[in-house]
This record gives C-alpha cells, structure tokens and sequence, in this order.
C-alpha cells in the first residue's frame, strides 16, 4: 500500500516548572493514503501532541527527544521553518478543537475561510508549474540519454507541455460552467421547492440571480447542443420577470413554469457525456481552427483517443518506459556499487571517530546515496531521500550529548547538593530539582550505524525487486503526476469564485443564511456555529492529508452526523487521508479504516477497525469499549476506575496496570512490547505473553459483539 | 407503575421568549417523584433554557410551574395578550354596534377583570412563593417548640430557647426553590477558583443560616464520601483536581441541600470517556440512595436513553415527542425524533459504513394550512406533536 505519512519512534516531552512531562513515549504508525487513522484516547494521552507535531506546532517548552515524522521524502521534524510553511495548511491542514482560539476575533468569516484559497493558489500554482518543468525536464534526458535522439525527446516534451497545459485549460473551463449549471438546478428546485410551500421569496431578486448565472455559463462545450433552447429561456426569463409585480402574492403559473423548464434543461445539460479534455487538446493542438464543440461527444472521445495514441502518445509512451528503464539501471548500478561502501561506513562509525571527520565523512555518503536515488519513480523511498538529513542529526546529536551530558550531571548535583544543605538547615525548600536530561551515548551511536544499516536492508531489496519492475507502468504514472501537476498550474480561483467556494462550503457545514454571514465577525457565532466555520476553512485549503483533532465533540449528534458525512464525502472526492482524533467510539466506528488506541504517551493496541471493535486484546481497549452505553445497554456501566498517572513520573511497567483490573505482577514491572497478533493487528499487553494466564473479556463487550453479529445477520437475511 | 406516583413538578404552557426569539415556546409536561426525565434535542433548540426557567434563572414569559403542587413560577404574557384582544372586540363592537352588544360587552370586561386577577395572583406566586413556604415552615417549628418551651424547666430553657431560635431562623431563610438543584455542564467554569472545597459544598448550608460549624463539617464529610471523594479534598482548591473529581465537587454542592429534584444540565458533555461512566454510575447510585428525581439534560441520546424513564424531545422551542425511553426508541413517530435517532454514532464499523441518515426538513415533512398542530397523546404516555392527518397516519403505523 501506498502509505503517504509514516510516524517512527516519535518520542516527545515537556519541559515544565514540576519536571519534564513525558508526552509521547515511542510511538510508530503509517497513515496510508487515502484511508482514515483515527487516534483514541482520554485527555492527556499524547494524541493531541501528536498530531501537533505532524503540524509542526508544538508549544515551546516541548522536546523532541527523537524519532522521525517522514511525509513525500521528508522529514518533518527536520525541514526549515520555511519548507514547513508550504506544507502546513496546503498539504496537511488541521481542525482545531477549540474554536475559539483558531479563529481570529478582528477578520470576518468570510475572509478567514477564503484567505487560504487565495494565498495557495498563486504558490501553488507556481510550485506546480516547478514540479512539472523538473519531472518533464527529467524525463526529457533519461529518454535522449537512453536513445541518443536528443532532437527527438526534446519535441516530444515540447509537445506534452503544450498540449497537457492547454487541455486543463479547456477542461477547466467546461468544468466551472458545469459547477455553475450544477449550483443552479440545485437553487431553482430550492426556490420552487418554497414557492410551493407557499414560504416568503424575494422573487424579484431571485429571478435577477438566476438571469446573472445563465449568463456565466457559457463554455462551448457544455452549451453547443443547448445554446437555442437556452438562449430561448433567458429571453423568457426575462419576460416573466417583467411580468410580475412586486408585492404579488403568488407567483404567476408561467413564471414557474419556465424555471420548471430551465430546471430540467440544466439537469439534462449537467447529466451529458463529458468530453475527455487531455485528448481533445492534443487534437486541437495538431489541428487548430477546427471548431470542435459542435460534434458528438461520445464520437469525438473515440476520434481523438485513437489520433492521440497515433500519433503521439503510443510514440512517447514507448520511449518514456525506455527512459525510465534507463534512469532505473543507472541508478541500480549506483545501489549496487553504494553497497560495499555502507558496509565500510558501517565499520567506520562503529570505532573511534572524531566529529570533523565524521560529518564530512557523512556528507560523502550522503551525496553518493542522493546519485543513487531514481528520481523517475513517482513512488518515493523515504529512507534514502531522508537519509542525509538523519544521518547529520544523528551524529550532531551524538557530538552535542556526549558534551552536554557531564555538564547536565554537574548540574544535577551541584543542585542536589545545595537542596540537601538548604534541608539540612532546618529550612523549607519549595522547589524540586529539575530532573536530569541525560542520553545514553551508546544508544546515540547506535541511531547513527541503524540509518545506515536500514538504508543497506532497503537497497538490497530493491537489488533483489530488480527484475520485476513494470516500466511501462512506470511511465504511466509519470503522465497521470504530470497530468494532476497541469491541472494545478491552470487552476486559478479569482475573489469571486472563492466567496462562491466559502459560500458552498458554509452550506455544507450546515450554516443557515450563509450569505448574510459571510460578513459577519467570529464572536457573532455560537460555538457550535463556530466549529462548523473552523472545519470550513480546514476543507477550504484542499489539503493531502487533514487532521480532525475532536472535531466533533461540542456538536449535537445531527449536525455531528452531518460533518461526519461531510468529511467521508470529501475524502472519497479528493482521496484525502484522514486523522481522526477523538474519545467518541462511535464516531470512530463511522470514520476510522485503522485504529490506534493510545495510552499514557503509548499505542497500546493497533489496527484496523474491524479488529479493534469485534476482536480487540487490550484491557484498556475494552475498558474504553465498556465504559459507554449504547443503545441496547441495561446493565450497570464498567467504568474505568482512578485517573491516568502523572507523566512528569511515567510508571515503571505498564502505565494502565493501576487501573486495570486484569493487572498481572509483570505489569508493574515491565513494560509489555507490541504482540503481533495479526498482520493487520497489535497490541501492547503482556497478557499475550503465552505464558499469561486466560482471561475473559468483560461481558458488556462479548454481548455487544453477539449483538452486533446478530445484527448483521439479520440485515442480510432481509435482503 | 410511573403513573401512580406522585407529580412533583408540572410545566404547563412554559413560554419563555428573548425579544423576538421564542427559545421555549409552550412546552408542557410533568416530573414523577423518583423518576428520571430526559431532555433532548440539537443545541439551539431551548433544553437549557426550560431547565434554567425551571430554577427561576430567568422570569418565565408566560405559563406556570408546580412543584410539589405550590406554583413556584407563573409569566403573565398570554393573560395579556388575551385581554389586549378582549380590548380590541369591545371597541369593534362599539364601532359596528350589533343587537346584543351590551351584552357581549359586559361579557368581555368580566373577563377582563377575571384575567387581571389571574394575573395578579401569578405575579404574588411569581414572587412569594418562597415567603409563603417559609411560613409554613416557621408556623410548623413553632407548633413543635411551644409547647416543650411552656414544659421545659428552668435550667433547660435558655438552651432551648436558643434551639429553637436557631430553627426559626433556619425556617425563615429555607426557600422552597433550594429543593431544585442543578448541577452545570462545565465545571470547571462553574466552581469558583478562589473558594476551598469545603466553601463550595458548604455554602448553600451558609446561606440557608446554619452556623454551627462541626455540623456543617460533619456534613461536608459525609457528603464528600458519598460522590466518591475523600475528607482530605476539604481543604483543596478546585485546580488541584481533575475534571471528573470536579464534576463530583458540583454533584456534592447540590447534594447537600438534600434537594427533591436534581437539573443535570450536560453533565457529562465536558469529561473524559473514561471518566463519563463514573459520573453516570454516581448518579445512578445517589438517586437510588437519595431517592432523587432528575432532570437530565443532554444531547448523547446513547447516554439519555441508558439512563432516563422518560424522554422528551425538543425542536426550535417546541416538545416535538415524548414518551417513556424504551417506547420513543422502538417507535419514533415524529419526523424529527426520527431523524435524531439515525444519527446515532454506535461503536459498531459494520453498522455504521451501512447507516442511512434520515434528513429532517419541517417544510417538506408538515403541512399546517389546514388544520394546526399540537402535542397529542396517541397511546398511554406516548405524545407527539401533530395534526389530525398526522394524528391517523401515525396511529396507523402504531397499528391502532
């Protein structure tokens, strides 16, 4: 699977006046793309954190004592304030919990949802524009470098560049009157939907409206069968709005009539066959003047599909799996000639070194390892793109500790000392020593000889995958990245078309009269209202990956369901991947693909949703699971009893023990590690351990379970 | 079963309007003693309202409230309306002049004075229904302590005397209202910072003019042990506890007054899970132990259908449905209801991937052209808000 974010051994603390609070101890997950992730856990479990960190916006008494946060070939954790200003908000943007901290007081609604529309769209235009000259540039001289026609490779770029741009154009185009046309019978059955109803409509001001968006829409292709019949209707359009007067009551019968007509006219236009842009432009490209928009759709599609792999796309594509297969041996060769080398470097950071010498020793590496990576597959390998940027830190941090460690003991005790004199004297003493924050060294080392034993086990399976690579495949996706890039660089969103979008999107939150309260300011709002404006602008952004972080917990169960529904719609559109952080059971039930129950700083059981709620191992798992009625529960509620443990001082064994009711002598002891149960599925308890005594899971659940099942079965015998 | 027991609180017709804003609009219904009355519906809709109208936060717009058969709130809003139009016939009458308008006239000005003498009635009730208690109450301390004052000797009766001063007092300031408690959905936000503990629970105590110390004490004590806290907590500010041991410090203030009724406004909306299920199991076992009614106000419907006998729902000011909690989730017959309960979330993946919610929209669902609706009981406790076409379709669906 595709997986687009991927959390390694993050380990997070704050420094606080008491000590340092351990928020997030060690903990790995993978976000996949285009599936939901949802975190579980009370307060104070590190989710939160978590996800801030993802964000890049951890408060600034917080540590990040190590691990890596890997999205799109990088390290988050590590990249400049800058390069993390372009992802934050536009590839992963967040829904805060708290609305009224993420809204600000002194800007209009309107403003705060549309700002990021418009701020991206210029940068990203232009970043797209980057990416795609880089990867066609690319592509351009693997293909000549393995064909040796270099006159060739460059027409062919050419001729994608040129025609790929001018096809999103089109497209984009007939896209917007067919979101017009779409918004449009949508309102007019809402406006009918009233009059019948015999409700209050300003219908002089709603006929003007809709003669102002007959007008927008106008793209040749949408409109060439129609133009008469539309034309026609606006003519009658404007007659009928002639024909009635203000104060009338009722709405004269030819009047609804003829937006009955335009209704229908509309929802027969929006329900036509789409004309498929990319080789339409490569037609109109290699025969300009010809007025396409006038023919069957459905023949022209057919047409142009078989011109285009003519006369050109066969060609390129046949030549661009040669690039590939070109750029992919070169870069095998480097793998292979790099591996001997790891081996000695291995060798190297294992004696004695000094810092100098290892840094540039790392850098050496480094560049060899950035030759080696195939900048053709689309599929980036995380490991060697993040390489460099680990194995630095890795021995700065090393270099940086093993100074800072004698000073921190120094220090430790110089103050342990002169609280024991203070106490010694008879005084009171109100402040605690600040707990020592020292690393073991070895552990340090190691960090540096793993990143570079994880990148030799990556590229020797990758020697081992050599033979069957699909390059064909392979230059495939090349088009469809370029073809997603093109689309970008053609998007542009003028002011207009973003308060359309804000408008869209607060109807879609469930925000009454949005237009009214496009302008108005933020303390206007009830709470309520107001997470629905902070999810509006999350979604606003169009992000890759989006974070709910409770989104939904101040919500009344409608409204609930709605956003909900709203977020799930979203991601099937646009292949979002979702975290979901939240303490609501049943809402994770909606939302969640992959669990991940957390702890005290912990993931202390993993995986997907199915094996979380019918199969789960964990006790605090169940714990969570029994705590909560639901709709068929009678019997009294199994709540968790105390509260979780103070994190400036983590419990030696296993942070739930205390509150666990199966708690064995080995939990207060020893921390449990991951049990594999599935491949899908872990959990954290020892009493997976095969030598652990059989425990039963509390009854509520295996009810609940049987009930569930009994549930099912009943559904599909009614079927 | 509920049916023979005793009614201790009745709303009926409870208007309660903010300007133009109807955020209750002639809701009614009745509390049985010992029972637990669920309140739902979507934010907005006018819960919270009714509950703070119950416990005199706001003056009421118009209607009555009973508790304990006293009428404790009374609004005046609808006397008036009806007499501002007895006033308009009376002058429509003088203006067309038909046979019988001498008649007719002194009709409506009967009237009239009949509604101004509601209306002062409900303003005194509004108003003193505290005083007139605390006579009661002073009237029946002092049927207990004549007597025993005219037999006590003379060494005994300065003690006495003093007792029974103190109780006078105690009756005097005791106030019917402080019978209804209501415990609030933040509390962090409704303990004050600066106060101890042991001030908090104790205060109402204070107020109420008891001044012995150790038995103030020794009640806090008590009280503390029972929502599950420790002797120690007495001395502590409201910071140094976590938010479930908060949410018990506000359960103990309004325990302490030993009230009948208890107003749980969302009180569990601020916790942690974990920390929800110990709430819900300490009110579980104070009603049994107190012999509580509660008012529980919420909107986890999961949690209200666990926990309540009765359930109504509520809908932009207006009792849409009620019904006891088992009968309003086998049969759901307003549209609304209908759609509050497929919204659901249940901790079920399978359920939940193939849940159809049902949208509710007052426009496409009632037509009220023709006949007006009103809350209407179809079965024994069983009452929904609708017409007499929806009257029929909804009992054919019950199967009557």
């Amino acid at each position: 699977m595709d997986k687009i974010l991927e959390v390694k051994n993050l380990k997070i603390s704050f420094r606080t006046s008491s000590g340092t609070l351990k928020a997030v101890r060690n903990i790995s997950f993978d976000l996949e793309r285009g599936r939901t992730l949802a975190i579980v856990g009370e307060s104070g479990s590190g989710k939160s954190v978590t996800s801030k960190a993802i964000l890049g916006i951890l408060a600034g008494n917080s540590i990040v004592e190590g691990g890596e946060i890997i999205y799109n070939g990088k390290d988050l954790l590590k990249i400049s304030e800058e390069d993390m200003c372009k992802i934050r908000g536009d590839e992963i943007s967040m829904i805060f919990q708290d609305p009224l901290s993420s809204l600000n007081p002194i800007v209009k609604i309107g403003k705060q949802i549309t700002e990021a529309m418009l701020l991206k769209n210029k940068t990203s235009r232009r970043e797209a524009r980057r990416e795609f000259n880089r990867v066609l540039e690319l592509l351009r001289s693997s293909i000549a470098a393995a064909t040796g026609d270099a006159a060739k490779a460059k027409e062919l770029a050419e001729t994608f560049d040129k025609f790929c741009i001018q096809a999103n154009r089109l497209e984009q185009s007939y896209n917007e009157s067919a979101n017009r046309a779409e918004d449009m019978v949508a309102a007019l059955k809402d406006f009918l939907f009233l009059v019948e109803k015999k409700q209050k409509v300003d219908v002089k001001g709603m006929l003007r409206e809709f003669r102002s968006k007959l007008k927008n829409i106008k793209d040749p292709f949408f409109t060439a069968k129609y133009s008469e019949r539309l034309a026609e209707l606006s003519k009658k359009l404007a007659s009928a709005a002639k024909e009635y007067k203000k104060g009338e009551e009722t709405l004269p019968t030819s009047v609804t009539a003829v937006l009955q007509e335009l209704e229908a006219l509309l929802s027969e236009m929006v329900a036509q066959t789409r004309p498929d842009f990319f080789r339409i432009g490569f037609y109109a490209l290699r025969n300009p003047g010809e007025d396409l928009s006038l023919r069957n759709i459905a023949e022209l599609n057919e047409q142009t599909l078989k011109y285009l792999n003519e006369n050109f796309m066969d060609d390129f594509l046949a030549l661009a799996a040669e690039g590939v297969a070109h750029s992919f041996r070169l870069c095998l060769d480097r793998k292979k000639a790099l591996l001997p080398e790891l081996a000695k470097a291995k060798t190297f950071f294992s004696g004695e070194f000094t810092k100098a010498g290892a840094v540039k020793y790392a850098k050496f590496l480094s560049e060899l390892v950035g030759d080696s990576i195939d900048r053709l597959e689309m599929n980036k390998d995380s490991i060697a793109y993040t390489f460099s940027s680990t194995l630095l830190n890795a021995i700065e941090k090393y270099f940086y500790y093993s100074k800072r460690n004698p000073q921190e003991e120094a220090r430790f005790a110089r103050q342990s000392k002169r609280r024991e004199a203070l106490i010694a004297r008879g005084k009171t003493v109100d402040w605690k020593v600040v707990p020592k924050n020292v690393l073991d060294l070895d552990e340090l080392k190691g960090d540096i000889l793993k990143t570079i034993s994880q990148l030799e086990s990556s590229y020797l399976r990758y020697v081992e995958n050599a033979e069957s690579v699909d390059f064909r495949a392979r230059s495939i996706a090349i088009v469809d990245f370029l073809k997603e890039k093109a689309s970008k660089v053609v998007y542009v969103v003028t002011r207009a078309m973003a308060k359309e979008r804000a408008i869209k999107l607060m109807e879609e939150v469930g925000i009454a009269e949005p237009r009214m309260r496009y302008y108005q300011y933020p303390f206007e709002f009830s709470g309520g209202m107001r997470q629905r404006i902070v999810i509006a602008i999350a979604l606003a952004a169009d992000p890759e990956i989006l974070i709910c972080d409770e989104p939904t917990t101040a919500l009344d169960v409608t409204i609930q369901a709605q956003i909900l529904e709203l977020i799930n719609r979203l991601k099937e559109k646009r292949n979002l991947s979702v975290i979901f952080i939240t303490h609501d059971l049943g809402v994770v039930a909606n939302m969640a693909d992959d669990i991940a129950v957390m702890y005290a700083g912990k993931i202390v059981e993993y995986g997907t949703a199915e094996d979380v709620f019918y199969d789960s191992r964990h006790p605090y798992t169940w714990a969570l699971l029994s705590s909560m009625p639901d709709l068929d529960t009678k019997e009294k509620l199994d709540a968790i009893p105390g509260t979780p443990p103070n994190m400036i001082y983590p419990p030696v064994g296993d942070a739930f023990a205390d509150r666990n009711k199966y708690a064995m002598q080995i939990d207060f002891e020893q921390q449990p590690p991951m049990f594999e149960i599935s491949e899908t599925h872990r959990a954290a308890t020892w009493l997976l351990h095969p030598d652990a005594p059989k425990v039963e899971i509390p009854k509520i659940i295996t009810d609940r379970i049987e009930r569930m099942k009994k549930k099912a079965g009943g559904a599909t015998n009614e079927q | 079963m509920s049916n023979n027991r005793e009614t201790l609180l009745r709303v009926e017709n409870l208007c309660q309007y903010f300007g133009p804003t109807k955020a209750v609009d002639n809701v009614s219904f009745d509390i049985k003693k010992g029972e637990v009355f669920g309140l739902v519906g979507e934010s907005g809709c006018g819960k919270t309202t009714t509950g703070r109208s119950i416990i005199k936060i706001y003056d009421i717009t118009s209607g009555s409230i009973y508790f304990k058969g006293q009428r404790i709130c009374a609004g005046t809003l609808a006397y008036k309306q009806e007499i501002s139009g007895l006033r308009k016939t009376i002058s429509q009458l003088k203006k067309t002049k038909p046979v019988d308008m001498d008649e007719r006239i002194a009709a409506c000005t009967a009237r009239i004075a009949e509604l101004q003498e509601e209306i002062k009635k409900a303003d005194f009730d509004h108003r003193h229904s505290d005083r007139e208690y605390a006579k009661e109450l002073m009237a029946q301390v002092k049927a207990e302590y004549e007597p025993k004052l005219a037999a006590a000797s003379a060494e005994e009766l300065p003690a006495l005397k003093k007792q029974y001063k103190d109780a006078l007092r105690v009756a005097k300031k005791t106030k019917l209202i402080t019978q209804i408690q209501m415990i609030f959905q933040d509390p962090i936000a409704s303990l004050n910072p600066r106060m101890t503990v042991k001030e908090i629970i104790a205060e109402g105590l204070v107020i109420n003019g008891i001044k012995d110390k150790a038995y103030i004490e020794e009640k806090v004590f008590e009280i503390l042990e029972l929502v599950g806290l420790v002797r120690e907590h007495a001395g502590r500010y409201p910071h140094e506890f976590s938010g479930g041991q908060r949410q018990r410090i506000g359960i103990a203030r309004s325990v302490i007054m030993q009230p009948e009724l208890l107003i749980a406004d969302e009180p569990i909306s601020a916790l942690d899970v974990s920390i929800q299920a110990q709430v819900i199991n300490l009110l579980n076992e104070l009603r049994a132990k107190l012999d509580l009614t509660i008012l529980f106000i919420a909107h986890d419907l999961s949690v209200v259908k666990y926990f309540s006998d009765r359930i109504g729902v509520m809908y932009f000011g207006k009792m849409v449905e009620l019904a006891p909690s088992d009968e309003l989730f086998a049969h759901p017959l307003h549209p609304y209801t209908r759609s509050l309960l497929s919204a659901i979330p249940l901790p079920d993946p399978n359920t939940e991937k193939t849940r159809q919610r049902i949208t509710y929209n007052p426009l496409a669902e009632h037509d009220y052209s023709v006949s007006q609706p009103s809350l209407r009981e179809l079965t024994p406790g069983h009452f929904v808000y609708c017409n007499d076409e929806e009257e029929l379709r909804y009992k054919k669906e019950l199967g009557l």
